[in-house]
């Protein structure tokens, strides 16, 4: 009788366990962003210049009025192939404007019905006007959870 | 959770045992040898079918086959199928799937005596190739704006996994057999999307490292040893019979202890 019990009671233990409560475990760190170093003469260096970056199809502001920046974080756009961002500068005697155009290919990435969907990427080639960018190479085509460097944006020595 | 997890099934190990054990020690009937192919059984799983029934976010309905080998050794085959539509609790998201999966093992019965008790220490392997869908219909571009409602569908994914089992069966009547196992599942291989894991892989459960598990098992066993003699069935009529049989035997004589204190006491 004994044996009886016992087992009706383990049976309902198994049930408790397999109907138990669940955790939810998304990524903390789950911001998707293109990360830009600046380099001058070859060197990283740090921007005095006040800088503001727009996307150019839309006047969406992506970075407003950055001042002393070595590098930056840029979101890309979900759905479009190319974005097109609009870099403007403004030092104490000049005020200039460069475009930068990047192609990519973007792919959705989900870890649990619970967690919000993201979007990663694949930068595939990357030009740009040359105001003040010298030259723009690519470090990590590869853009998702990984804050790698992304992209190494070289400026002129001097604006003048 | 998973100390939770970790606690019932130590309360359900200390459970077995005292059964087992105790039961081992009244039993005193001669051994019986089995057979070398002792029975064959076919059983369903009652606790997938449970969590189906119950609406449960994912539940694997599976039924199995057995060989007995002279009582000890048991090769199985369980074959299911694995389902799952999970709605995100704070999201829109929607993940689903419906598949086969088999696994293929081996019991082995602790308990010495063949007495329709089996104490199942076992290990399977299992695996399944499947596929599943993932949708966002809420999908927003943050940052631009721009709302596209992501539906994404047929991703394949194929996993193999190991598993432990520890369980306990008993003989209901005649050829019925109630059991239940716990399984620790250790995931082995992985081929999933690179869109993203799936949440749930059938037959093996929430898509992990490792899991839990466990199976309430209905089995209906046809063999040399299904009807032995001595073979007790919890609720048949013949248990009650041998209690009462054995009440009696052990029942020590009513007027002994009172002599004995009336010669000490006078």
């Amino acid at each position: 009788m004994k044996q009886g019990k016992g087992l009706i009671i383990a049976f309902f233990v198994t049930l408790a366990a397999l109907f138990g409560c669940d955790t939810i475990d998304c990524t903390l760190d789950n911001t998707v962003v293109m990360r830009c170093s600046f380099f001058k003469d070859g060197n990283a260096v740090q921007l005095h210049d006040l800088l503001t970056i727009t996307a150019n199809d839309t006047n969406i502001v992506l970075l407003n009025s950055q001042r002393d920046a070595s590098y930056i974080k840029l979101s890309l756009s979900y759905f479009n192939t190319e974005d097109t961002l609009v870099f403007h500068v403004t030092g104490d005697r000049y005020e200039l404007t460069d475009t930068l155009w990047i192609k990519k290919t973007s792919y959705n990435h989900f870890e649990s019905p619970d967690c919000p969907v993201n979007m990663f990427h694949h930068i595939t080639e990357v030009r740009s006007t040359h105001m003040y960018i010298d030259s723009v190479t690519i470090t990590q085509p590869d853009v998702n959870f990984a804050e790698h460097e992304n992209l190494q944006i070289h400026f002129y020595s001097s604006a003048d | 959770m998973k100390i939770f997890r970790f606690i019932s099934i130590l309360l359900l190990i200390s459970l077995f045992s005292p059964a087992l054990w105790g039961q081992s020690k009244k039993d005193k009937q001669p051994r019986e040898k089995a057979p070398l192919l002792s029975g064959v059984g076919v059983g369903i799983d009652l606790c997938g079918l449970a969590m189906k029934g119950v609406g449960a976010r994912f539940a694997n309905m599976e039924i199995c086959g057995r060989v007995g080998l002279k009582e000890k050794f048991f090769p199985i085959f369980e074959i299911g199928i694995g389902d799952c539509t999970r709605n995100g609790g704070e999201t829109t998201n929607v993940f689903s799937t419906r598949a086969p999966y088999w696994r293929i093992g081996m019991d082995y019965n602790v308990n010495k005596k063949v007495n329709g008790n089996r104490f199942l220490v076992g290990v399977r392997y299992g695996f399944t190739n499947y596929k599943y869908d993932f949708s966002a219909p809420d999908f927003e571009d943050p940052v631009y704006g721009v709302v596209s409602p992501l539906r994404l569908e047929g991703l394949k994914g194929n996993n193999q996994w190991l598993e432990f089992c520890l369980g306990f069966e008993t003989r209901l009547w005649s050829i019925m057999r109630l059991g239940y196992n716990i399984r620790y599942k250790m995931r082995t291989l992985q081929s999933v999307s690179e869109l993203g894991e799936p949440y749930f892989v059938p037959g093996f459960g929430k898509n992990d490292n490792s899991c839990f598990g466990g199976s309430v098992y209905l089995t209906f066993d046809i063999g040399k040893t299904a009807n032995l003699k001595g073979q007790k069935s919890l609720f048949g009529k013949r248990k009650k019979k041998e209690e009462t049989k054995n009440k009696e035997q052990n029942a020590p004589p009513e007027d002994i202890a009172p002599r004995a204190a009336k010669r000490r006491g006078g």
